[in-house]
């Protein structure tokens, strides 16, 4: 990966050039942070719906569709997803790099217009969003919604957040609530379009061969015609928990979850997340991490158990699916590992297997053009940009001692369990 | 030993492609410019090979044996796998399909270590009855995890519908109560019988040089004599064996998959793939009419999707998503099969189906992994990757008109919808 050349085009708007010639696609994404909130969340996640379904030029999701489809089976999404307690609404297209195009053309510069005008120049009714756009991916969005009960998995997650952060943005869901969704009106949109520009953070990346020039001179034009106010864009993280607390769902299901949230005392910025991250990874991170080992392999209970610190909250989920007969027993496993790092049990050898593993993560993510934009967009809670050896550098220098002091700063918040009869 | 240079300079891509004197075939894929390397390991022995006769015996295995297989080969005499990779910090994983198992790692360092342990414990099987009772509780689990999965379980409620005889009807991992029978004895029958190099693949993608892999072969692999194995498939009637199944589980939308049953007396060849392809896009992607009439009458979502499946003594197309009216989704979707037929293929659509056709198949090849995965998938078919890209770059709207006469038959279908509770 060659160098990333980034450049603040307007307040709070930056734009990353990232060259690189290996890939056959191209890829331009922009990030757009605004706080997370119960009364926007909604509006924002049915707005990205919305506005990757049609625009001015391509008014309706056909013409769209097959303007994309020409260009070689292109693709523009959206989508919505929590980052710490902002939410991040993702616009991006991507296609055929220029040199794979079958005849003379600019896929690039093609896909570069389009993005701008999803985002800047979408169908309106006067000031409000085209009602019937509006109702068909409302519809969509509610069965989203409802649907991610279809994961049991996921949908456990989603309810140990609602959970534990009952009292916190973090508690949110991405898409808010159904009858939040069912609310949410064409006007709405329109001023909720509005505020996203004037107000939010805008990452843009664009990742490919050909060159950036065009799709930066079109957005850094867009954002000159409009007044910029920034939101304020934070998130509180509760250093620890005062006591446990327990939930239990019903559901027919042949598999229960059981999942723990902790405190981990620190993230963002803070200093320790590093080591905290590399605990983690210890913890279970990987096909030879302590759960993977002493709960699946020796004890049979488990076919996954994995723990993921949520380091823009500073959270650590663990989870497992297990017999019923065999929840507490996991439980008490998972917090026997948990407990033996806080001893100090932990050999040198996990240590480094652990930071071999986080490496070998890191440079293969780089080898992918999505994972280029993601590894720093994974980074936008951390208040600084590192480089993937700068990133390694540091995981190399974490010691077993801050390794021992961040299990001893893990406090258990909330137990969650699914279950059938 | 031969080493042979594939290359297509369309696509700007070569590998090696060699016949090893041990009779293993190897295919060396260099990207430049990639910092991770990915290899894939693999057997044409998936779930469907459950009787077979070997060296003049006939064998009957338990459903799920392959599944079964593929994790304890994991086991050594030493050990596991997955420890001994933790020192080389790659990421080691393993997968079984229909007609095939899987070892993979993916690494940035330590590459020739890597190769050595692959090879190393995919050629040197160990099982003992305590092993086998100590994996029965993981995949238990793992078993459990999918009973959950509607969307697995729409699958194969479909599969079951269609296929009265034909062993893809099994789940690939089997039932709990089928593993359950599984014997160190049974492994062994397995393992000699199909996991001998003259009918294996390796394939190895990314950062890679041709001379050391071959290298590695030769100093790891130990030249084995060919096993006369004959797999025996019953021959599944043309017909679906039921139009329409149900199942309950807790979901919010009811989930479906139609399944279109085809002739599977011969495999396909790269064309008739290539062809059918562009004909699904053109068919039903998010451009056509069909897609079109499905969302703006509220009967599908985003979730909606197609494929073609294929393999030995099977041959079908499927759709999917979730519908609050599975049925009245069946009949859109073969109104315009029919109208399709009746009407023909307009020279704009079928160029802009040939082109997103083309981008797709080309991004595949951005990835290391799924050029490792395809490479091994098409070998084990018997095509070759290069001409199925070259018959979707040729194609021609008789070709794909001509196609749609031999598939798709609307009196041949099952409907598997799951609904909610």
């Amino acid at each position: 990966m060659n160098s990333m050349d980034r450049k603040q085009i307007a307040q709070g708007v930056n734009f990353s050039a990232v060259s690189d010639n290996r890939f056959k696609t191209m890829k331009i994404s922009a990030t757009v942070l605004v706080p997370l909130s119960k009364d926007t969340a909604s509006a924002y996640a049915l707005l990205t719906q919305v506005m990757t379904r049609s625009c001015e030029e391509y008014p309706d999701f056909t013409a769209l569709s097959r303007k994309l489809s020409s260009l070689y089976g292109a693709s523009l999404s959206g989508g919505v997803r929590k980052i710490g307690e902002s939410l991040a609404l993702t616009f991006s297209v991507s296609g055929l790099d220029d040199r794979y195009a079958l005849t003379n053309e600019s896929i690039s510069e093609e896909l570069s217009r389009i993005l701008c005008s999803v985002i800047f120049k979408p169908l309106l009714q006067g000031e409000a969003f085209n009602s019937e756009e509006v109702e068909q991916e409302r519809r969509q969005l509610i069965e989203l919604a409802e649907g991610e009960i279809n994961d049991k998995r996921a949908y456990a997650n989603n309810r140990l957040l609602e959970l534990m952060c009952g009292d916190e943005p973090y508690g949110i869901r991405r898409y808010g609530t159904v009858e939040a969704i069912k609310g949410v009106t064409a006007a709405e949109l329109y001023s909720t379009w509005r505020t996203m520009l004037n107000r939010a953070h805008f990452e843009i990346f664009f990742i490919g061969d050909s060159s950036a020039d065009t799709a930066r001179a079109v957005f850094t034009e867009e954002f000159a015609k409009i007044d910029r106010n920034l939101f304020t864009l934070s998130t509180d993280i509760v250093r620890s928990a005062d006591n446990v607390r327990e939930y239990e769902d019903r559901m027919e299901v042949a598999q229960a979850k059981l999942l723990l949230g902790f405190r981990t005392g620190c993230g963002g910025a803070d200093e320790g997340v590093t080591a905290m991250r590399l605990m983690c990874a210890i913890l279970g991170g990987s096909a030879h991490s302590k759960f993977f080992i002493n709960v699946r392999e020796k004890q049979s209970l488990c076919y996954y158990c994995v723990s993921r610190y949520q380091r823009a909250k500073g959270l650590m989920i663990v989870e497992s699916g297990v017999e019923f007969d065999n929840i507490e027993k996991t439980k008490q496993a998972v917090l026997a590992e948990v407990d033996a790092i806080r001893r100090g049990e932990v050999t040198e050898d996990e240590i480094n297997f652990a930071k071999l593993s986080v490496a070998n993560d890191f440079v293969s993510i780089c080898d992918t053009v999505s994972g280029i934009g993601e590894w720093y967009i994974s980074q936008l809670s951390d208040g600084r940009l590192l480089s993937v050896e700068e990133a390694i550098a540091e995981f190399n220098a974490v010691t077993k001692e801050q390794i021992v002091e961040a299990a001893n700063k893990l406090t258990l918040d909330t137990v969650y369990v699914l279950r059938g009869e | 030993m031969q080493i042979k240079e594939v290359v297509s300079q369309k696509l700007n891509e070569k590998y090696y492609e060699i016949e090893h004197p041990t009779g293993l075939r190897v295919f060396v894929w260099p990207k430049e410019g990639y910092n991770s390397t990915y290899a894939v390991f693999g057997t044409p022995f998936g779930s469907i090979y459950n009787h077979f006769t070997a060296q003049g015996k006939e064998i009957k295995v338990p459903d799920g044996i392959a599944h079964f297989l593929e994790h304890k080969l994991f086991e050594c005499e030493e050990g596991d796998a997955f420890t001994l990779y933790a020192s080389t910090g790659a990421n080691a994983n393993a997968y079984t399909s229909f007609d095939k198992t899987c070892y993979l790692f993916s690494c940035t360092d330590n590459f020739s270590r890597c190769l050595e342990i692959l090879l190393g414990f995919v050629t040197n099987p160990y099982f003992t009855k305590e092993t086998v009772q100590k994996e029965q509780g993981i995949i238990g689990q793992e078993i459990r995890m999918y009973d959950d999965s509607p969307d697995w379980r729409v699958m194969f409620n479909m599969l079951r519908g269609m296929y009265k005889v034909h062993p893809v009807r099994i789940d690939i991992a089997g039932t709990v109560e089928s593993i359950a029978q599984i014997t160190p004895e049974d492994l062994y029958a397995c393992y000699n019988s199909y996991y001998n190099l003259h009918n294996m693949a390796l394939t190895i993608v990314g950062k890679v040089d041709v001379n050391e892999v071959a290298e590695i072969c030769d100093r790891e692999l130990k030249p084995c004599a060919e096993v006369d194995v004959q797999s025996h498939f019953p021959t599944d009637p043309y017909e679906v064996s039921e139009h329409y199944v149900e199942d309950k589980l807790p979901v919010a939308v009811p989930i479906f998959n139609l399944g279109f049953k085809g002739d599977a007396s011969r495999r396909l060849s790269e064309q008739e793939i290539a062809y059918t392809d562009i004909l699904l896009f053109l068919l039903a992607s998010s451009t056509s009419p069909m897609y079109r009439e499905l969302m703006d009458t509220g009967l599908i979502n985003a979730s909606f999707s197609y494929e073609q499946f294929e393999g030995p003594g099977y041959n079908s197309i499927f759709f999917g998503g979730e519908s609050k009216d599975p049925k009245a989704v069946e009949a859109v979707i073969k109104k315009y099969i029919k109208k399709l037929r009746a009407e023909g293929i307009s020279p704009e659509d079928f160029e802009t189906a040939r082109r997103a056709t083309y981008g797709d198949a080309l991004s595949s090849l951005n990835s290391v992994d799924t050029t490792a995965n395809l490479t091994e998938d098409f070998f084990f078919s018997g095509r070759k990757l290069f001409d199925y890209f070259d018959a979707i770059a040729g194609a021609t709207v008789q070709d794909v008109e001509s196609r749609l006469k031999d598939i798709l038959d609307t009196d041949n279908t099952t409907l598997s919808v799951v609904v909610g509770e």
